[in-house]
């Protein structure tokens, strides 16, 4: 059986950019397989995304879109889509290069050849942490559109038992109590 | 009559580098370098746990997450003056090295080789004869005329199902590309290798640092990497002799491919060691720890003023007040409140942002600077700090790289072409051959040291009530990167990071003086307004990293960048 990689693009310190790496935590906490499939959220790498989909013939990214429509809205796009983009003058590494590194890639004779983006519709993309209420009501209908892209490639998720918690450590708040101060009974 | 050009990705995400610059008589005049998009890492900081400021600071910027983790770590080390174990300083010596060599090597042949090489012309290439050019200059095997005739081969697949707009950054047919058909197939030749190359040292970076590209395996006074050299789950010596092959592997490819390449393209382009000097005051932080507490390096630090290597002074320690007391920011021209020039210690984030307005505030990006003076620092600092200091293998690289150039050009050149264009792309490809050496070095030390009986990894920090700050320094593959941090009670009170790209790409400061991204554009030529390639020529050399933080793909496709020429 061929390896699916689920990809999470997006910055956790962006407020609803985070969603793509959300969705991954949640995938990773809720589903233990099948083996051939793995959940990697990978930040905002830009060509440095080459290395996590190298070897994978099917692609699922997660990711923010702009697309028209409303805050929450899931949009579905092929590797067409994607492939179709133009490309421009770039100033810096980090533009988001996905369809730089498919092309590299597939210059180069290798990569995925099934590619499927769930993109989601931003509310609010700035610094700061934490979803928006629309795109935070969004995460379980990724995460079910996700499981039914890949069920119908073949690879059916296989529910963790029991469900683990996603760990979604950027959402923690404030310091936690444990900082070693020097004078005992100093938590803060 | 002069022209103004303004480049500017910025419809593609809410925020980018822009610059602008008014042409007169097919030259560049004047220039502005523009951050758009506002970041605040303190906000977010502010009131957290410092032991977990890294996990967020290499989320910063998605390309180099491990440096904002280790200046992270290292910034709160030093406010609590806390000695890290030699195994923690050698692994993490070997993960900066290893993101490092990546980093230029994607750098090299993924983002900016195309602003030289003109990929459609390698179609009218004779592979043997290009085969024939190679030999003369490097023993590399994957030269050979088969190789580049199943390059060839590829290039053609693609370019007849029309592919090949990925590459229309490069501009081909643009007139200033100017290689051979030959030249440009082995540099698509070595841009396919490089994929693999770049992938197969990143390995590096997931051995020691568990996931990539966001690390694991860092803490504050030490590292996470339990070492038991008989357990397959701890760090063993099979991991450690898979990590010294992949060094070993890297070290091939740059000593034979990639400083080769650049000498060659800096030798069919001499013009542009010409143009692009820009500021030549230089910064390099000192890298590579050899000892606990950080007071000697594998890799040399110190400033240059006015390009004269006889001002040379060097920086010596992880606590050395003469980087510690000398860096200050200006937001006179960025979108802050006020116009105030500080330490980053007692900097206030109080975003403003109006108008974009060249003659006033134009930028996010604050403006670094050292002394008061603007500061260039990446791969062509460190090189010529390294030059100026006597180290060694950075003289060693450095005048091999520039005999094999002289040999191509046909004619001497001396290192003062460094200041320039291809003279950072030059420094950058000579900084991955030291980095290559030193690695294996400290791969060495770290084995030895693990065979003594020294397994620990980890210092346990302890914070002191009422406040304490401290700085951390890494001298990252786009130059120095500093963390500044304030703690209150054990708590995060201020946070800052002066970043590479920030001491490159800032903006005019108080005193109307340029930041080098400015500086190095003035002067340079322009063949055609609609395509500037020169421009970005000049501005790829500093590898760019200012787009840190968000990823929204544009899937519907509408443009996603543009050149305006006014």
């Amino acid at each position: 059986m061929t390896p699916i990689q689920v990809i999470g693009l997006g910055n956790v310190l962006m407020g609803d950019d985070g969603a793509g790496p959300y969705v991954i935590q949640v995938l990773d906490a809720t589903y233990a397989g099948p083996e051939r499939v793995s959940f990697v959220e990978v930040g905002t790498p830009g060509l440095d995304l080459i290395p996590y989909i190298a070897e994978t013939d099917t692609l699922v990214i997660v990711d923010t879109v702009r697309a028209s429509g409303r805050p929450g809205e899931i949009r579905l796009y092929g590797r067409d889509d994607l492939m179709a983009l133009a490309a421009g003058p770039r100033l810096s590494p980090h533009d988001p290069g996905v369809k730089e590194a498919l092309s590299a890639l597939e210059l180069s004779g290798r990569g995925p050849r099934d590619v499927l983006l769930v993109g989601l519709i931003p509310e609010r993309v700035a610094t700061g942490i934490g979803l928006s209420a629309a795109v935070r009501a969004a995460i379980p209908v990724a995460v079910e559109t996700v499981a039914r892209e890949l069920a119908a490639r073949g690879a059916r998720l296989v529910p963790r038992e029991p469900r683990g918690t996603p760990d979604i450590w950027w959402e923690r708040s404030g310091p936690r109590p444990a900082i070693p101060v020097t004078e005992p009974g100093c938590t803060r | 009559m002069s022209k103004r050009i303004v480049v500017d990705p910025i419809t593609r995400i809410e925020g980018h580098l822009r610059i602008d610059v008014e042409v007169d008589g097919g030259t560049v005049r004047n220039a502005w370098s523009s951050g758009q998009m506002w970041r605040g890492i303190e906000l977010i900081l502010n009131g957290r746990d410092p032991r977990e400021a890294w996990l967020f600071t290499q989320r910063i910027c998605g390309v180099c997450t491990t440096v904002h983790a280790i200046a992270s770590v290292r910034a709160v080390e030093n406010a609590l003056a806390l000695e890290i174990p030699l195994n923690a300083q050698y692994i993490r010596n070997l993960i900066l090295a290893a993101h490092a060599l990546h980093d230029h090597m994607v750098h090299f042949y993924h983002l900016s080789a195309l602003d030289w090489v003109d990929v459609v012309s390698a179609l009218k290439a004779d592979p043997a004869r290009a085969a024939a050019l190679a030999e003369g200059l490097s023993p590399w095997p994957g030269n050979g005329r088969l190789d580049l005739q199943a390059t060839k081969d590829k290039l053609q697949a693609f370019a007849s199902t029309g592919q090949l707009g990925i590459f229309t950054n490069g501009y081909w047919g643009h007139p200033a590309m100017k290689l051979s058909p030959e030249v440009n197939l082995l540099a698509v030749t070595h841009y396919l290798q490089a994929l693999d190359q770049q992938r197969a040292i990143n390995q590096v970076v997931a051995i020691l640092g568990g996931k990539t590209p966001n690390i694991q395996n860092l803490a504050v006074g030490g590292v996470a990497n339990a070492i038991n050299l008989d357990n397959q789950a701890t760090l063993n010596m099979t991991k450690l002799f898979k990590v010294k092959d992949l060094i070993d592997q890297a070290r091939a490819f740059i000593e034979q491919v990639y400083l080769v390449d650049v000498c060659a393209i800096g030798a069919m382009y001499a013009e542009w060691l010409g143009y692009g000097a820009g500021v030549t005051n230089y910064l390099a932080v000192p890298d590579l720890p050899l000892d606990a507490k950080g007071t000697t390096f594998d890799l040399p630090g110190g400033t240059i003023f006015n390009g004269d290597l006889a001002t040379a002074r060097a920086i010596t320690s992880f606590t050395d007040p003469y980087f510690r007391d000398n860096v200050a920011e200006s937001i006179a021209r960025s979108w802050y409140k006020g116009d105030w020039t500080r330490h980053p210690w007692d900097e206030e984030t109080d975003p403003d942002y109006k108008a974009y307005d060249p003659g006033g505030k134009y930028s996010w990006v604050k403006a670094p600077r050292f002394q008061g003076q603007p500061m260039q620092v990446g791969p062509l600092a460190q090189v010529l700090v390294g030059y100026a200091t006597g180290h060694e293998a950075t003289r060693r690289w450095a005048d091999r790289a520039l005999a094999t150039a002289s040999k191509v050009a046909g004619a001497r050149l001396d290192p003062k072409v460094l200041h320039s264009t291809l003279g950072r792309h030059l420094a950058r490809a000579i900084r991955a051959a030291v980095i290559c050496e030193v690695a294996a070095k400290h791969w060495q030390l770290l084995v030895d040291n693990i065979k003594s009986g020294d397994t620990t990894i980890f210092n346990q920090p302890v914070f002191p009530r009422g406040e304490v700050r401290g700085f951390g320094f890494h001298e990252a593959p786009r130059g120095t990167l500093s963390h500044w941090v304030v703690i209150r009670d054990g708590v995060i009170a201020n946070y800052q990071a002066v970043v590479p790209s920030t001491w490159n790409a800032g903006p005019r400061d108080g005193k109307n003086q340029m930041g080098p991204y400015e500086a190095s554009l003035v002067g340079n030529p322009v063949a055609d307004p609609e395509k500037p390639l020169e421009v970005l020529r000049t501005v790829h050399s500093f590898d760019p990293c200012l787009a840190c933080a968000i990823h929204t793909l544009d899937p519907e496709g509408r443009e996603i960048a543009r050149v305006k020429a006014l």
